[in-house]
């Protein structure tokens, strides 16, 4: 190995810092330090003349180690690294500190400690940064093709977008035809549009009339020549990594040739099978062979091959002028490569029968509103009448219920966002076009919370439509008009009233797409608490997940309206392809390695990896050996903390370097209070201690701060030699415990710390000398007030006396 | 509740009173949705009593109104709006838990009071007259089994609630 | 021979002669043997939960021991009892903290609840011990051609959480038992509604109202007679048509029976061996026995 030699930049920040700091000192202290070969002292060095005063010192060959003492490294570390590659040197080879928020600044009242505390910090930096190996960038070739789950808006919409930015993008649906809850919605708000319309939305493919703007009859969806559609077909497995994934689809028998047929519609005049159409709530009947809507995609009949006789009739495929049907038509597996994954699946009505005071399911008059909307709806099976299920006559009285399943903690404990404003869209279309129809809307809040939703509001109650503040108990059933009642509190009026209507409508709970459990354990991505798809965090990146190359987009991850799932689809389409455009991902190797000598393939690290990154593999002595991806570490650290034999290290935060720098910053004490060490996550707990520094808060000298880019990454032993190193007290700051930005590491770290605190206990030493903090970057008072706690409380405990010294 | 406690709650706010008893834990769940009110037998033929609007006055911290009126007392127990609350409020043992508070604080309906001592004094609620006991063997019932009156006593006084009915007799 | 401790309670022994007869008459003749236990006592049902829960529950608690220590299962008649019994049991199973608050109590009378027993609606045990075909065989002058209206009342099902005994919206168990013996379940508006029983004493008139609604339900369902399932019920609309005469006016005749005697009938057992006397049944049961001779 090449000699080491290290070059050390101190800025002082126009010389503010050495007010407090005596620079002269810390200069002279760490041209002691053996290896370091130059001592640099400026202003700054992250941009301009300090800058290249680092490249010149690589260049000339003077330093191949850098160590940088400059203000908030976390924003200030990216020009360095970038110039320190451009000189020549491995980027990995760069150790920063800060001394001003992390010493000067909260140490201001105490500058000969400061001084010293920042010796301390120099040192470990130095030792660190002795110890730091290069780190190469690996390339991962990606395919420039994108897979979509799902047929419905949002998934129509991400298609759209991929084929037009020029990716092969592949839609997979699971029914015979595209659309989703948008073939049944009769009319979307909050433009009243005909929901069938917005299921194509636009495209730049022009066809020889002109390119349509909005409307599916005319938009070539179809025709664009880099989407891939794939109807009646579902994920069966999926293998690879982002960029290449493996996805075996299956695509179910339609038994009509997509290429022959030609929608003439003489199939259903021949089948003999009738029955109740699903699709159109039951309203109609339909063939074994049939069509959904008209201008669906794609526009060939399917054929129901639950109901089908196949053999024992195949009228059908006599009477096909194209001879179009095919009953041999058998299952396929279809085999995608796709860079990644969309996952589009939408959500459905919650099936509200178990509610049984309201009857759904028993009482044909009640119904719910996507029943409702195939009746509004000009091309559903009612022709726009809106009419009582059980006796077909008109429906003048029509009571709504909302909130059924929805916020209530037996069923569903959310608020399901639409239903409010579906209902009110039902309400005012059928009054507009029936104004002789009495409807009523019992409500516990009516929630209108998006652009022009409150004008819908108001138009119902302009339009007449009543409202009863209050949540209907029962719906029973007059034996004699066979009309229903519907018992509810009118809490405003404070009276109890017995409604009388026609047909009652229910706006029930919106739940996951049905297949949502078995799709999330095939793709490995989480589900939250009420079974929908967890986005990775919501504020900021609500279409991705934890695991980079699978996306989530629409309904799946909420129920939510349609200008919400359109922009959502957006998002999704350019967070999907982001990593695709160059052709290759390229990542730096600072992930886990095994030693495979040590492996005991007990199999504790690939279940604790969040990113599913480490895998077993068999080795040519038949056994077991953990395997790291280098493509999906993500850089954590937990499975080092998990492996009870030490046999995987990170690179960049290798024992060895944490050792050091717990030693160096140990050195020197220079305050009259115990040593304490502070080992803090990158993500919150180090990022809390800048804020504190950044927010001017104060704290005793004797509190040494040291990075980690998990708490999880802590093994028991290393809390242990904490102490030797001569802490008095050790700190283990992370993230909030269900906030870990590594999903599980700061719990894990938890059970750590107690786990060593009864070990601390049997060695004879006050537990309470250990102790785990959880804190967020804007809680910087919160890492103060800790730090200053611990502090007291070391003090009063007294010096730690370690057999054979520390 | 046990003698002691009373000191504690005297400071808290009614609703908090409410959620610290037995029976009223969930009252702060409530929505005021009206399905309870929508579903009670009651107050379907009387406005006198409205589980909901109990339970608004309690939140709003109404006790007096509540405690000193007759609204607690027309609950018929029937449960069915325990059963067919969205969140589950335990609506029929909260006025339970109100029933408690209101007697502790002297608001005693006479038939409650009747009630306590004949639990005191019989060990049950209804005494058996001597005529029914007397008649059993001539109807082919076994004798009637001795009833735990000494244990349900000692059992009362360890509850505190023969205090209870001490305090209505004294006012 | 399954054995059950015997729950009376307090206002069939006080009243109601009837139900007890044919209860211990009819489970005797299914092999069901009843214990009758030493100290029981009032089983602290409403009324005595409105005054203070805790001690409702210890006095329930109490009870429940007694059975614990005879190493026998509870069997209840009066559903108002079973609600309390269970309600207690239930919850002092699933709440240690309450558990051990209410043993404090008991441990002044030397007794410890451990929750290792069941409490029996009897309703209960003849769907799990007797079971329905058994039941069947066992019925010697099936019913036939009477109509019966099925009244649960409340606490045979709600709070259904911790009763357990059959779906609170669309219970079936009642009138499955009522076809088991040959009758006809008649269906009637509102049949799972309160008969207002609780409330007599504070508004008598809100009671009778209560009970006025059910009379007059079941009437024009064009029912032959009601069967109950706990005393506060059978009095409400027993006495309650008493009360109704007096006041509004109004005769229904509707004859009111314990599922227990419509039982025992069915079993062959003859009416005049079950107590029923103008005292125990103020509307007159002649139409009924006649009708099933």
């Amino acid at each position: 190995m090449d000699e080491v030699k290290v070059g050390v930049f101190l800025s002082d920040c126009g010389n503010q810092l050495s007010k407090i700091l005596d620079f002269d000192a810390l200069t002279n202290y760490v041209k002691k330090i053996s290896d370091v070969t130059l001592v640099g002292r400026r202003s700054e060095f992250r941009r301009g003349e300090g800058l290249q005063a680092i490249k010149n010192a690589i260049e000339s060959e003077k330093i191949n180690r850098v160590v940088v003492a400059e203000s908030l490294p976390k924003l200030s570390e990216v020009n360095i690294v970038q110039a320190v590659e451009e000189a020549g040197l491995n980027p990995y080879l760069v150790e920063t500190i800060d001394l001003k928020h992390h010493c000067a600044w909260p140490h201001r009242e105490t500058p000969k400690e400061a001084t010293e505390k920042a010796k301390a910090m120099l040192l470990a930096a130095i030792e660190r940064a002795k110890l730091l190996e290069p780190i190469e960038k690996l390339e991962f070739p990606t395919l420039k093709s994108t897979l979509i789950i799902g047929g419905g808006i949002a998934g129509m919409q991400a298609a759209i977008d991929l084929a037009d930015l020029g990716f092969e993008v592949n839609l997979i649906e699971k029914a015979p035809f595209l659309g989703g809850l948008a073939t049944r919605a009769s009319r979307f708000f909050p433009t009243d549009d005909c929901a069938i319309c917005i299921q194509s939305p636009v495209s730049d493919v022009k066809t020889i009339t002109h390119t349509s703007r909005k409307c599916v009859y005319r938009s070539g969806f179809s025709e664009i020549p880099n989407l891939n559609i794939l109807t009646t077909s579902k994920v069966v497995s999926v293998e690879g990594v982002p960029g290449n994934y493996k996805v075996t689809i299956e695509k179910k028998p339609r038994y009509v040739d997509e290429m022959k047929c030609i929608a003439c519609d003489l199939c259903t005049t021949v089948c003999p099978v009738e029955v109740p159409d699903e699709h159109n709530a039951k309203l109609k009947t339909r063939k074994a062979i049939y069509m959904q809507v008209p201008n669906v995609h794609p526009p060939v009949y399917v054929i129901d091959e639950s109901v089908c006789k196949f053999y024992d009739c195949a009228k059908c495929v006599k009477i096909c002028p194209t001879k179009a049907i095919n009953l041999d038509q058998k299952s396929e597996q279809i085999i995608l490569n796709v860079g990644s994954i969309i996952v589009a699946t939408g959500f459905q009505e919650w099936d509200s029968s178990v509610i049984r005071e309201y009857h759904y399911g028993d009482y044909p008059d009640v119904i719910t509103n996507l029943d409702l909307a195939r009746m509004i709806d000009g091309f559903g099976p009612t022709g726009g009448a809106i009419v009582r299920p059980s006796d077909r006559k008109p429906a003048k009285k029509i009571v709504m219920i909302q909130c059924v399943g929805s916020r209530d903690r037996r069923w569903k404990p959310y608020c399901s966002s639409i239903c409010c404003m579906i209902s009110l869209k039902h309400a005012s279309l059928i009054k507009s076009a029936h104004p002789d129809t009495d409807i009523t809307l019992c409500y516990i809040d009516i929630r209108t919370t998006g652009r022009e939703h409150e004008d819908y509001y108001e138009r119902a109650r302009e339009m007449g439509i009543k409202f009863v503040k209050g949540r209907p108990s029962e719906i029973s059933r007059n034996p004699e008009t066979n009309k229903l009642i519907v018992d509810v509190e009118d809490e405003l009026l404070k009276r109890l009233l017995e409604l009388e209507a026609d047909l009652v409508v229910l706006a029930p709970a919106m739940v996951p797409a049905e297949g949502t459990k078995e799709l999330a354990e095939l793709l490995s991505i989480e589900l939250d608490k009420d079974g929908f798809f967890k986005e990775y965090n919501a504020k900021l990146r609500p279409t991705e997940t934890k695991l980079r190359g699978i996306y989530l987009c629409g309904g799946a991850t909420f129920p939510k309206d349609v200008p919400t799932a359109s922009l959502h689809a957006h998002s999704a389409a350019i967070k999907a392809v982001k990593f695709l455009t160059t052709g290759k991902i390229v990542k730096d190797q600072r992930t886990a390695v095994i030693n495979e000598d040590y492996c005991g393939d007990c199999e504790f690290c690939p279940v604790t990896c969040p990113y599913g990154a480490i895998s077993l593999e068999e080795t040519t002595e038949g056994h077991f050996v953990a395997k790291v991806s280098d493509l999906l570490c993500e850089g954590c650290g937990i499975c080092v903390g998990t492996c009870p034999l030490g046999a995987i290290e990170l690179r960049h935060s290798r024992p060895s370097q944490m050792q050091a720098q717990m030693k160096g910053l140990m050195s020197v004490n220079g305050t009259s209070k115990p040593l304490v060490l502070a080992i803090c996550c990158s993500e919150c707990g180090h990022t809390a201690v800048d804020s504190s520094g950044m927010a001017m808060m104060k704290y005793p000298a004797n509190v040494r701060v040291m990075q980690v880019p998990c708490t999880g990454i802590l093994q028991v032993h290393q809390l242990l030699d904490a102490f030797k190193a001569g802490a008095q007290g050790v700190m283990v700051v992370g993230c909030k415990s269900d906030g870990c930005h590594y999903e599980v590491g700061v719990q894990k770290a938890e059970k750590k710390v107690e786990l060593v605190r009864i070990l601390l206990k049997e060695y004879g030493i006050e537990p309470e000398r250990l102790e785990m903090f959880n804190m967020v970057y804007i809680e910087g008072n919160k890492f103060a007030e800790a730090a200053q706690m611990m502090t007291e409380r070391i003090e009063k405990l007294g010096q730690l006396q370690l057999m054979g010294g520390s | 509740m046990i003698q002691g406690e009373e000191e504690k709650t005297a400071s808290l706010e009614f609703s908090e009173i409410v959620t610290s008893r037995l029976g009223g834990e969930t009252i702060r769940r409530c929505y005021q949705c009206g399905t309870c009110a929508s579903s009670c037998p009651v107050a379907k033929i009387t406005e006198r009593f409205n589980p909901r609007e109990i339970i608004k006055l309690s939140l709003l911290g109404k006790k007096d109104e509540v405690l000193s009126g007759e609204a607690i007392w027309l609950c018929c127990s029937c449960y069915n709006c325990q059963e067919r609350c969205p969140q589950k409020v335990e609506i029929a043992d909260l006025i339970y838990a109100l029933r408690n508070i209101a007697f502790e604080e002297g608001y005693i309906p006479n038939i409650y009071s009747d009630f306590a001592s004949a639990l005191l004094d019989d060990g049950r609620i209804v005494k058996i007259s001597r005529f029914y006991e007397d008649k059993r063997p001539a109807l082919g019932l076994p004798p009637l089994q001795p009833t735990g009156v000494d244990a349900l006593r000692k059992i009362l006084s360890a509850t505190g609630f023969d205090r209870l009915q001490q305090k209505e007799k004294s006012q | 021979m399954t054995s059950y401790a015997l729950f009376l309670g307090c206002l069939i022994p006080a009243h109601q002669p009837n139900y007890e007869l044919s209860a211990r008459k009819s489970l005797a003749k299914l092999g069901i043997e009843l214990v009758d236990l030493a100290n029981m006592t009032c089983c602290a049902p409403p009324p005595v939960q409105s005054i203070d829960l805790e001690t409702s529950l210890a006095i329930a608690a109490y009870n429940i021991c007694l059975a614990e220590e005879a190493d026998l299962d509870l069997i209840i008649l009066c559903s108002g009892c079973f609600e309390s019994l269970s309600m207690a049991n239930a919850m002092l199973k699933a709440d240690e903290q309450l558990k051990a608050k209410v043993n404090k109590i008991l441990s002044k009378v030397g007794k410890e609840f451990l929750g290792n027993k069941d409490v029996k609606h009897y309703l209960q045990v003849l769907i799990d011990d007797v079971g329905l075909k058994r039941l069947k065989q066992s019925v010697s002058k099936p019913l036939t051609n009477l109509k019966v209206a099925a009244f649960y009342g409340c606490h045979a099902l709600r709070p259904s959480e911790l009763l357990k005994l059959d779906d609170p919206e669309r219970p079936k168990v009642l009138e499955t038992l009522i076809e088991t013996v040959g009758a006809k379940s008649v269906e009637y508006l509102n049949k799972l509604k309160c008969c207002g029983g609780l409330l007599k004493g504070y508004s008598d008139d809100l009671a009778l109202s209560l009970a006025r609604e059910k009379i007059a339900n079941i009437t024009r369902a064009g029912a032959d007679c009601v069967a109950t399932l706990c005393p506060f019920c059978y009095t409400a609309l027993d006495v309650g048509q008493v009360l109704l005469k007096g006041k509004f006016n109004e005769i229904y005749d509707m004859p009111v029976l314990h599922y227990s005697e419509l039982l025992a009938f069915a079993l062959g057992i003859a009416p005049k061996e079950l107590a029923i006397t103008p005292a125990t049944h103020k509307i007159k049961v002649d139409k009924v026995v006649s009708k099933i001779s």
